[in-house]
């Protein structure tokens, strides 16, 4: 009671206060709801544990002797090899959940109306958390990350007209880049740390947007079972909660940079390429789909093309809102989850056949959403 | 009346001890999660040993200065003579530039020692006066070699263009020999 006189006194106030507190009160939730419906609010988790330790991070790193300052936080900062394990183990998880996110979504097909809005929310949130986990990658200013940004700094400052503003304005031209005001790129460096932030105070709109969207369209559970007390549906978000934290805490003090390139951990050499240094798992599929290209304008081309088609997904889809959710589909779906997996792998490898490989699951992939959606969901519909 | 009065005589149930349990683990965990983030930002132990300087003030002879750099300032550290202190300890601080008594310029338990910042408060220059053999004013302290203003042996201003006292920096006796700053 006191709580809700209070909400109101503000609410009538600054009217947009209660709908911002409103968005995080999901009532009458099935107890038994899915495990999936606790994504978001664990990627929220996730998301949190990031700007913590990202905030204690900024401190103390310093762009222009980049991998000096991450050293020094891991050694000499106070607890500091544990904030970076929770900014790496966060980052895991979060592309790990976002992924499973998406997959399920396809998968049910919750990305029909009206959930389109929340599935084009989500793949922002993926591609906004591609580039910021690519930003903070290259911000450790270890040597896999400074080949990663040459390569890209490079390709960009290639292109001639607008991209190739774009390119000089976002790495800061080619004296930022180079080797020419420091070894590593401070310049570039200094304000890639800003945009890593910015865009990481997107990712915490976005997942805003995301869950008072979800809010509208998820039907009010009419069943005997819906519980519509506090605390009681949250409940199985703390069920949801303790297997996130047990899966954080294995990977934070036992695998703490999982899937990341070694080559990171000695620091950039603009005169030392590292040979075979992959880029960290969670780009890696989409490092793969954009490395397919030798010029640089096609490259940007296929991942602009890459996140359209996903965007477009629920037009793409032929069966209707009420159509029916076939199994052969489905198959697809999964088909679809191992070639990305594919793509990832072959981005990493360095073989002969990697490359071709490469092209394939990449063809594979546009060919699955142009053709394949379109076809076999028209013909499931019927 | 009779239902509130035995919903207070009641024991407490299961649910109230889950409920306890569950706030408490809650809680310990988020403390948990949160300390050592907010620890990060306290400064770390190599900075807090460079910012606190131990000086050996036992090989200070009396009447004489030493100075040390700490946290970019000079600091002088001076031991008075008996008479240094004498001639000092009863000057009526209303009759100074910037009134001071001798207490509030040396610690109480070690009062041989004056510890300032040697530092001109209007010219910014390090001051002389730290050897016996240095110029040192008519007030037996230090001189300012860049505008004159003379200081006594406490650090107190005797003589313009300056009108404040040498400033005294964070500092604590471990003991009669070692001075820590900061």
């Amino acid at each position: 009671m006191t709580t809700h006189s209070k909400t109101s006194w503000a609410a009538t106030r600054l009217p947009c206060l209660g709908s911002l507190c409103a968005t995080f009160n999901t009532k009458n939730r099935a107890p038994d709801a899915p495990y999936v419906q606790a994504f978001p609010f664990l990627i929220t988790v996730a998301a949190a544990f990031l700007t913590l330790s990202g905030i204690v991070l900024a401190v103390y790193y310093n762009p222009w002797h980049a991998f000096d300052s991450v050293q020094f936080i891991d050694r000499d900062v106070n607890n500091g090899w544990l904030i970076r394990a929770y900014h790496a183990t966060g980052t895991t998880l979060i592309f790990g959940l976002t992924y499973w996110y998406l997959f399920r979504a396809m998968l049910s097909r919750s990305y029909r109306a009206p959930g389109e809005f929340v599935w084009l929310l989500s793949v922002k949130l993926l591609v906004v958390l591609l580039l910021t986990g690519w930003l903070g990658y290259v911000l450790t200013g270890g040597a896999a990350g400074y080949w990663s940004l040459f390569n890209a700094s490079n390709a960009a400052l290639s292109l001639g007209g607008l991209p190739g503003a774009v390119g000089t304005w976002f790495f800061g031209g080619p004296a930022a880049v180079g080797g020419t005001l420091t070894q590593t790129g401070g310049g570039t460096l200094a304000r890639l740390e800003v945009f890593h932030g910015l865009l990481a105070a997107s990712v915490l709109l976005l997942l805003w947007l995301i869950h008072a969207s979800r809010k509208t369209i998820s039907a009010p559970v009419t069943s005997q079972r819906a519980v519509a007390f506090y605390p009681y549906y949250v409940a199985q978000y703390f069920a949801a909660l303790a297997v996130f934290a047990f899966i954080f805490v294995l990977l934070a003090f036992y695998a703490p940079h999982l899937g990341t390139s070694h080559f990171n951990n000695i620091p950039a050499d603009s005169l030392a390429v590292p040979v075979g240094a992959g880029v960290p798992w969670y780009l890696a599929p989409a490092a793969g789909l954009v490395g397919v290209f030798a010029s640089a304008t096609l490259s940007i081309i296929a991942g602009i093309a890459a996140v359209a088609v996903l965007y477009a997904l629920p037009w793409l889809d032929r069966s209707g809102i009420n159509g029916a959710t076939g199994k052969v589909y489905g198959f697809f779906i999964r088909l679809l989850a191992l070639d990305i997996i594919g793509l990832g792998i072959a981005a990493n490898t360095h073989c002969s056949s990697s490359a071709i490989l490469a092209g394939v699951f990449t063809a594979w992939y546009f060919f699955h959403f142009l053709v394949i959606t379109p076809v076999v969901t028209a013909l499931e519909a019927e | 009346m009779a239902e509130s009065a035995a919903s207070h005589t009641t024991a407490p149930t299961r649910r109230d001890f889950l409920t306890l349990l569950t706030a408490a683990t809650g809680a310990v965990a988020a403390g948990a999660i949160l300390w050592p983030v907010i620890d990060a930002l306290n400064p770390d132990a190599a900075s807090e040993d460079a910012a606190r300087l131990i000086v050996n003030v036992a090989d200070i002879a009396e009447g004489t200065a030493k100075t040390v750099q700490w946290a970019g300032l000079p600091i002088t550290i001076r031991k008075l003579t008996t008479a240094e202190t004498q001639a000092n300890e009863f000057v009526v601080p209303e009759s100074l530039p910037d009134p001071a008594g001798y207490t509030s310029r040396v610690n109480a338990g070690y009062p041989a020692f004056v510890v300032v910042v040697g530092l001109n408060t209007a010219t910014p220059c390090t001051l002389e006066g730290d050897a016996a053999s240095d110029p040192r004013g008519d007030f037996g302290g230090w001189v300012c070699p860049c505008d004159g203003s003379e200081y006594d042996p406490l650090g107190r201003v005797r003589k313009g263009p300056a009108t404040k006292n040498l400033a005294i920096p964070r500092y604590s006796f471990l003991d009669a020999a070692q001075i820590k700053l900061g």
